[in-house]
């Protein structure tokens, strides 16, 4: 079986704050070389890299905002978040948890900092991602899937050495809890020191590495340190990752979808009318109502 | 050439030669300025009108109990200036601020001036400008003056698609002439009428 290769290993860019209570280091799709298409279906990658949050009475986050055209998917590896939405739903993720949104059609959210934590104060750590959707689906009635960490499935490597988290997807055999639109993987491999795990995905699928924690060598070669990202080839299938020290990597690959992007702001749609429209609908309040 | 965009706009534009446009654009510099920089204070005067390549400024005044007034606001492809100032040399009335990080070109009005009575063209086009300019004053008024909130908010999203997601609400209720919690309230009833469709 041929070995999929590592293409690029990029550092974290300087971060930038989304509202006051995200601090994150973009790497799709400002990245050169990482634009929307590259990691198609994965369109946007925020990484809030650990950062310390003073307590705060009033919570920190970003307001009332729309998205149309694709799913949001948010990691929560250290602090809680709580969210809200136009259709009425809302709920709390806090460390391990992810919350798989899917805006399709159109939702008005807003994520802050849970109540409590806020006022406490912590560490925050987490991921944001957005997938998108097949044009057939763009439109379709938007829906929640919340994750709680307890019910991921997971594969449990030999002699104790660690974890793989099946967010989404298949790993030797075990399925994930999340359903998607089109065919894509979501793992959190957890690795003691010196542990090695290996991951097979067809060639063309777009797939990329996240090294939340601790240094990974990749194929016995490429270096991958903390918060670096790792972009594979498209060439062969099967890679290898080992753990230098204590280390939780996410894992990405999916099916490209073969489709236009038309992408600005919060709207990700295939033609520029379609864009144009979703601007024309949220200004209308076609979104619904949520109060900021 | 860093300042692509205005090229497009000026040969969509303007029925010129292609040495007349190279020439404005020799002419012109471009500068940056961050996010909630000032390219104008009031009683400054006002040298240049601004064409906005990227980002977006907002045009305001200050009244006496230091409230904040927006009469216009600049996205991409759009001119700002203080008319008044920059053609009559008068000190202004008005702040233009950036209220994201923005890249504009700066036309000088002596520049203009001349270049209009060279070329036929560029005078039509700067005449067509300064009219519509006019008529959006002209509407802007007449809203303020006898438009429900809701007419004010309809017309503001036709002219500025795209602001409501890069201005706050407080911004757009002082360009519309109305209190933040009327805005809140016609964008509620507006999304309770149309949500349901």
């Amino acid at each position: 079986m041929a070995t999929k290769t590592v293409e690029l290993v990029v550092g974290p860019r300087e971060p930038h704050f989304v509202g006051d209570g995200f601090r994150v280091h973009n790497f799709i799709p400002s990245t050169y070389r990482l634009d929307m298409q590259r990691m198609n279906p994965i369109i946007m990658m925020d990484y809030n890299s650990p950062y310390y949050f003073e307590p705060s009475d009033i919570p920190k986050g970003v307001g009332v905002h729309p998205h149309r055209g694709f799913e949001t998917v948010t990691i929560a590896y250290k602090g809680k978040v709580e969210h809200h939405d136009s259709s009425g739903g809302g709920g709390i993720i806090s460390e391990g948890d992810v919350q798989w949104m899917t805006a399709a059609s159109g939702v008005l959210h807003k994520e802050f900092h849970e109540k409590e934590w806020s006022k406490k104060g912590g560490d925050f750590q987490m991921v944001q991602l957005w997938i998108n959707l097949p044009a057939k689906d763009k439109m379709s009635a938007p829906k929640y899937q919340s994750i709680e960490n307890a019910k991921i499935k997971r594969f449990t490597l030999e002699k104790g050495m660690g974890e793989i988290e099946i967010i989404a997807g298949e790993y030797k055999g075990i399925k994930g809890t999340a359903s998607t639109f089109t065919p894509l993987h979501m793992f959190n491999a957890k690795l003691k020191e010196g542990a090695k795990a290996t991951f097979n995905f067809p060639p063309h699928y777009n797939t990329a590495l996240l090294v939340i924690e601790g240094e990974v060598i990749v194929n016995n070669t490429e270096e991958a340190p903390t918060d670096n990202f790792v972009l594979m080839a498209n060439d062969g299938e099967e890679f290898t990752i080992e753990a230098k020290n204590d280390a939780i990597v996410l894992i990405l690959s999916g099916e490209p979808i073969h489709e236009p992007i038309a992408a600005h702001g919060p709207f990700v749609m295939n033609t520029k009318q379609e864009l144009l429209q979703a601007f024309d609908d949220y200004n209308k309040g076609k979104f619904g109502y949520l109060e900021d | 050439m860093n300042n692509f965009r205005f090229t497009a706009y000026l040969t969509s534009n303007i029925d010129s030669d292609k040495s007349i446009i190279d020439q404005i654009l020799s002419q012109c510099l471009t500068k940056h300025y961050n996010k909630n920089e000032f390219l104008l204070r009031q009683n400054e005067k006002c040298k240049y009108t601004f064409f906005v390549e990227t980002g977006l400024l907002r045009q305001y005044s200050i009244d006496d109990k230091g409230k904040e007034h927006i009469i216009q606001f600049a996205p991409e492809n759009w001119f700002m200036t203080d008319r008044e100032s920059v053609y009559f040399n008068q000190p202004s009335h008005y702040f233009i601020q950036a209220l994201e990080n923005t890249t504009v070109l700066l036309l000088e009005e002596q520049f203009l001036l001349d270049l209009a009575q060279k070329d036929a063209s560029f005078l039509a086009f700067n005449n067509k400008l300064l009219h519509n300019h006019i008529r959006h004053l002209q509407r802007r008024v007449t809203q303020l003056q006898s438009a429900t909130a809701e007419e004010r908010y309809l017309y503001f999203i036709k002219i500025y698609p795209d602001l409501l997601l890069r201005v706050s609400q407080i911004q757009i209720a002082s360009y519309l002439g109305i209190t933040p919690e009327s805005l809140s309230r016609v964008r509620k009833e507006l999304a309770i009428k149309n949500s349901q469709q």
